[in-house]
């Protein structure tokens, strides 16, 4: 029997800080998609998050394009953007590329952080993140990818306090 | 530094829609609670408090004991490799804790009508059931020396955790020879927890392949190294899963 799996994604901004403590924390939020009735997104009260849903085919995790508009896969190539929303440190707002229903490419289409330097820090954090989720979405058979690119920071400070404790030679 | 953290739930009745909506929301708080108990950047999260010594470990919260008798059990499964206890400023269990918080936000998912379900803290995931009955969840090892590429592709029970060098490059000097000192450079442990998952994963980073026996010793765990020459070790029950067609396999 073929299963074609409802999938539902959200991209939670949690964790920010807990990671690493000699950098500025970053949270962010996806855009929501309000496309189906019930899911509306809650944010919690510590932070703003989203969550996007939709139907995907062949066990593919792919989300879909978030945004009002996303209503159906579309079938060529369309960018959609999400709405804006309220992170810790501003607004921000993510854009999505979708071609032959599968995510071509993701990016943040609009920030406003106050003038911060955070927007370049999200852009530096963030992008890469989106990006790997978009490769695994680009791949009908995976469902995730593991991999250290994005939390080198504290491991790196943990490798480095056991080294020196250790007397590593 | 922040992470994202990705939910993917795989349902079987588009009828529990409105539960996994709750339940999003529930993984939501946790997270976020994880958060606000072991933020080593907010000065006033218990844990900053703890590591300025303005509270005692009895008045903190009670995830915070758990989370270091945790700590000092992975520590000690490491040999020593892992150890939050080890870190300029104090004890830091942030290391344990995005893995530690991402499993327990798995559990808000355990309602009927889902099959499975994948929590993904940056590339550290925890996950139960699969996508349905004889099609186990497969997940994809970032290549340490491409990380836009996957090297292999594992099918997953449970949790899957990979530490490296090779974001930022090879900075991790040891302090006696001045060379660097990571003898791995990608190390990925699967099993039940991710919290241990991911200690050992830091742990097996920095003792490369040497370490693999004390991964092989432990029930339900699995690893595979990635040396800096690009060769592999693994353990005996490491669950490659084939990738043919994976995304972009580099030939070698």
């Amino acid at each position: 029997m073929r299963r074609t799996p409802l999938v539902v994604t959200a991209t939670v901004a949690g964790l920010a800080g807990v990671l690493a403590f000699h950098t500025t924390p970053s949270r962010l939020s996806l855009g929501t998609s309000p496309g189906a009735p019930g899911t509306s997104p809650t944010p919690a009260a510590a932070g703003p998050s989203g969550s996007q849903r939709g139907q995907s085919g062949s066990g593919s995790s792919s989300p879909p394009p978030s945004g009002p508009a996303a209503k159906a896969p579309p079938g060529g190539t369309r960018t959609v953007t999400g709405p804006a929303v309220n992170y810790n440190y501003g607004v921000l707002s993510v854009s999505v590329t979708v071609s032959g229903g599968k995510i071509a490419k993701v990016g943040i289409a609009s920030i406003d952080d106050g003038g911060m330097q955070r927007s370049q820090y999200i852009d530096q954090q963030a992008i890469p993140i989106l990006e790997q989720e978009a490769l695994q979405a680009q791949s009908a058979n995976i469902q995730g990818v593991s991999g250290a690119s994005y939390t080198s920071a504290g491991f790196q400070q943990s490798l480095q306090a056991a080294l020196q404790t250790l007397g590593f030679k | 530094m922040g992470t994202v953290v990705t939910i993917d739930v795989y349902t079987t009745d588009s009828r529990a829609g409105t539960d996994v909506s709750r339940q999003l929301a529930t993984a939501r708080a946790i997270l976020q609670h994880a958060d606000a108990v072991f933020s080593t950047w907010q000065p006033h999260s218990p844990v900053s408090r703890l590591r300025r010594g303005e509270i005692a470990l009895a008045e903190a919260p009670a995830e915070v004991s758990e989370v270091l008798g945790q700590c000092a059990i992975a520590r000690e499964l490491s040999g020593g490799w892992f150890d939050p206890w080890a870190m300029p400023g104090g004890i830091d269990p942030t290391g344990y804790v995005k893995g530690w918080a991402a499993q327990k936000a798995l559990g808000a998912f355990r309602a009927s009508g889902i099959c499975g379900a994948i929590v993904n803290a940056a590339g550290d995931i925890a996950s139960f059931g699969s996508l349905g009955p004889g099609q186990p969840f497969r997940i994809g090892i970032a290549d340490p020396f491409s990380p836009r590429r996957l090297i292999e592709v594992v099918y997953l029970t449970g949790a899957i955790a990979t530490s490296g060098t090779y974001e930022r490059g090879n900075h991790l000097i040891d302090p006696n020879t001045g060379r660097p000192a990571a003898r791995a450079a990608s190390a990925s442990v699967t099993g039940p927890d991710l919290g241990l998952a991911d200690a050992l994963a830091t742990a097996l980073a920095v003792a490369g392949a040497p370490g693999l026996d004390m991964v092989e010793a432990l029930d339900g765990y699995e690893a595979l190294i990635i040396a800096p020459d690009g060769s592999r070790r693994w353990t005996q029950h490491f669950p490659f899963a084939p990738h043919e067609a994976a995304p972009p396999a580099r030939p070698r």
